[in-house]
């Protein structure tokens, strides 16, 4: 699981940069292994459940005759990518904030141990933020069709009013 | 499968026929599985007549699709037309009196007797539209019944444990002289048809349940335009006049219902024909209630007392009230009986004509009910355009009675909202979604009921069943 939510993060690795990627795999500056903990199962786990809340609150609790159409479902699906935007953000400039970035990763330094760059930016933290906007998107659209499909086989569980949304 | 024989004479029982059909359609219960309706007016061009064969019409194809095993009680009772005709016709169809008796054929003995009994109008009346308020016509010309086709194929139709029902004004031509004929025929043993042969079943004929409301005077009509006998100023002396002679029918009536209004609205003055067209009025309603009253298995010990042997040892003579008198009547002036006979059917149905006239457009695209299933081109199959037709016609019927001068007036019928359109202190409305109001409240329930129908059934009968399902969902009426 850590790996699979690593690997869907990294094809945003563009985003905001392997250094950043590095640090959420787990690299340790000290031992020159990943011997730290995944921060992509976390991030990735919580814009999971996320999700799968709002989406269950669109099809299950909101449910509505008149919150059913295709807008309605991508009004929900953009803000659900939103929310997870500032969740991706807050979780990295945490660790940004608070220094918790090894060393290696975040600097370049000369060999009186001046900073000469920076590696990776407060701006990579919002790109990480949009990195999980999109992986947020993917999930909605993913868990709307596992309810529309489960609605069709088993009418029971399919959502009251929004059965057909958007799909 | 029980019938009722419901024999309708003249434009009163024309009106009373299409009060009763507007019941049935809103689901009404009643005791018979199958109502045979039979109008007997000469004047076939009347519009009341034309407008209740349309109505009866559309009712029958769409009750085609109404299902009786299901929930559903929209359209659930059946009404079948004898050789596919409303109209009893009369086989005679000369356009005068005078030509009608042969006068002209008299020697001049009995030319002098007919001039001394009949004054000239009448004579030369134009019985085409009727008989212009003139029983002592009507009692000669309609005393032809059994020589008839469609009487003939009431006999081959006639069951065991099927009844029979008359429905006649007192204070006309047609039907207060119609009444005591047809009662009299039916009971006539041994009736032949034209060729001498005995008409089929007529024992079970004569000795069936029989019951009849007479309507007394609930209208007036205003001065005569034209050549027309109709004058209102009789009603109430010609009313008296044949209830002194329908005293001679107690013990051959199991039950018979009266029912009268003071407050009378006054009607354009039209001797028949294409211009009479009366707007519906609360009294032929509460007439239609007399014959749900009359065949409702839970009322038989009441309605009918017969003896051993099978012969009526008592008439039971009903009339109809209401709770509170009053200009304006709604569902809480009404008594509580009637009350939870229509408060629920005319509220549902309502309900669905509105959705109908007012959303479904808006939204059948968006509900998972009509999810490639009633789309536009669902709209215009011919038994759906029929089932909104009676549900116009349905709507017109409750405007014309709320313009009457003694309004029926249950509903804010202009009301475009979802669920306020009951007037009084009625609670009937059941809705529960927090979440939803408006139309909203009725496609959340739409789409909650489409999954506990069975799909297996025809898209039309699926159509009637949700909606039944819907309103008998948010309107549920308890005494």
């Amino acid at each position: 699981m850590t790996d699979l939510f690593g690997s869907i993060y990294c094809w945003f690795e563009f985003l905001f940069g392997q250094n950043l990627a590095e640090h959420l795999w787990g690299y340790n500056c000290e031992t020159q292994s990943y011997s730290n903990s995944n921060s992509f199962s976390g991030v990735g786990l919580i814009t999971l459940a996320v999700t799968l809340v709002v989406v269950l609150i669109y099809y299950y609790v909101v449910n509505h005759p008149r919150f059913n159409r295709w807008w309605s479902w991508l009004i929900t699906l953009i803000g659900t990518g939103f929310f997870s935007l500032f969740i991706g953000y807050y979780l990295v400039a945490n660790d940004f904030i608070n220094g918790y970035i090894g060393d290696c990763l975040m600097y370049i330094r000369d060999e009186e141990g001046n900073i000469i760059s920076y590696l990776i930016r407060e701006n990579d933290c919002w790109m990480f933020g949009l990195a999980n906007f999109f992986v947020s998107l993917g999930f909605f659209i993913i868990f709307s069709l596992i309810f529309n499909i489960l609605g069709r086989f088993i009418p029971k569980l399919a959502s009251r009013n929004c059965k057909y949304s958007p799909f | 499968m029980s019938k009722l024989y419901l024999f309708g004479i003249g434009g009163t029982g024309s009106r009373v026929i299409k009060s009763l059909t507007m019941l049935l359609a809103s689901g009404v219960d009643c005791g018979v599985d199958t109502i045979v309706p039979i109008i007997i007016d000469r004047d076939l061009s009347n519009k009341d007549l034309s407008r209740t064969k349309l109505l009866i019409e559309n009712y029958i194809s769409v009750s085609k699709i109404a299902e009786t095993k299901q929930r559903n009680k929209f359209f659930k009772t059946r009404i079948k037309l004898l050789n596919d005709d409303l109209c009893l016709q009369l086989m005679d169809n000369t356009q005068n009196f005078g030509d009608f008796i042969g006068k002209s054929t008299m020697n001049q003995e009995n030319q002098a007797l007919v001039d001394m009994l009949f004054s000239k109008d009448i004579l030369q009346m134009d019985m085409t539209v009727g008989f212009q308020g003139n029983p002592n016509i009507g009692s000669v010309v309609l005393n032809q019944f059994d020589n008839n086709e469609m009487f003939k194929a009431f006999a081959n139709d006639f069951n065991a444990g099927d009844s029979i029902f008359i429905i006649s004004s007192i204070f006309g031509g047609t039907g207060a002289s119609g009444f005591p004929l047809l009662r009299k025929t039916l009971q006539t043993p041994n009736v032949k048809d034209a060729d001498g042969n005995s008409l089929s079943n007529w024992g079970l004929v004569n000795n069936a349940y029989i019951g009849a409301i007479s309507v007394l005077p609930y209208f007036n009509v205003g001065s005569a335009s034209d050549e027309s006998m109709v004058n209102s100023d009789t009603f109430i002396d010609k009313s008296r006049a044949a209830l002194s002679y329908y005293k001679t029918e107690d013990k051959k009536l199991d039950a018979l219902y009266y029912i009268a209004d003071k407050q009378t609205s006054t009607y354009e003055h039209h001797k028949g024909g294409d211009a009479q067209k009366n707007n519906a009025h609360f009294v032929e309603l509460a007439a239609a209630l007399a014959v749900l009253d009359f065949v409702n298995p839970k009322k038989r010990n009441k309605n009918t007392l017969r003896d051993k042997d099978g012969k009526i040892k008592q008439t039971v003579y009903r009339e109809f009230g209401i709770q509170k008198d009053a200009s304006e009547i709604n569902f809480a002036t009404l008594a509580d009986e009637t009350k939870t006979l229509l408060v629920n059917p005319l509220s549902r149905f309502l309900l669905f004509r509105n959705y109908m006239k007012l959303v479904f457009d808006k939204q059948y695209k968006h509900q998972p009910y009509a999810h490639n299933r009633f789309t536009r081109d669902f709209r215009k199959k011919d038994v759906v355009q029929k089932l909104e037709a009676v549900q116009e016609q349905f709507h017109e019927w409750l405007t014309e009675m709320e313009n009457q001068t003694h309004k029926f007036a249950p509903f804010n019928i202009t009301s475009n909202k979802a669920l306020d359109y009951i007037k009084g202190d009625i609670s009937c409305i059941r809705s529960k979604n927090i979440l939803c109001n408006n139309w909203a409240i009725i496609d959340n329930e739409l789409n909650l009921q489409i999954r506990k129908i069975d799909k297996s059934l025809e898209n039309e009968k699926i159509f009637i069943e949700l909606f039944f399902r819907m309103s008998e969902s948010l309107i549920g009426y308890k005494n």
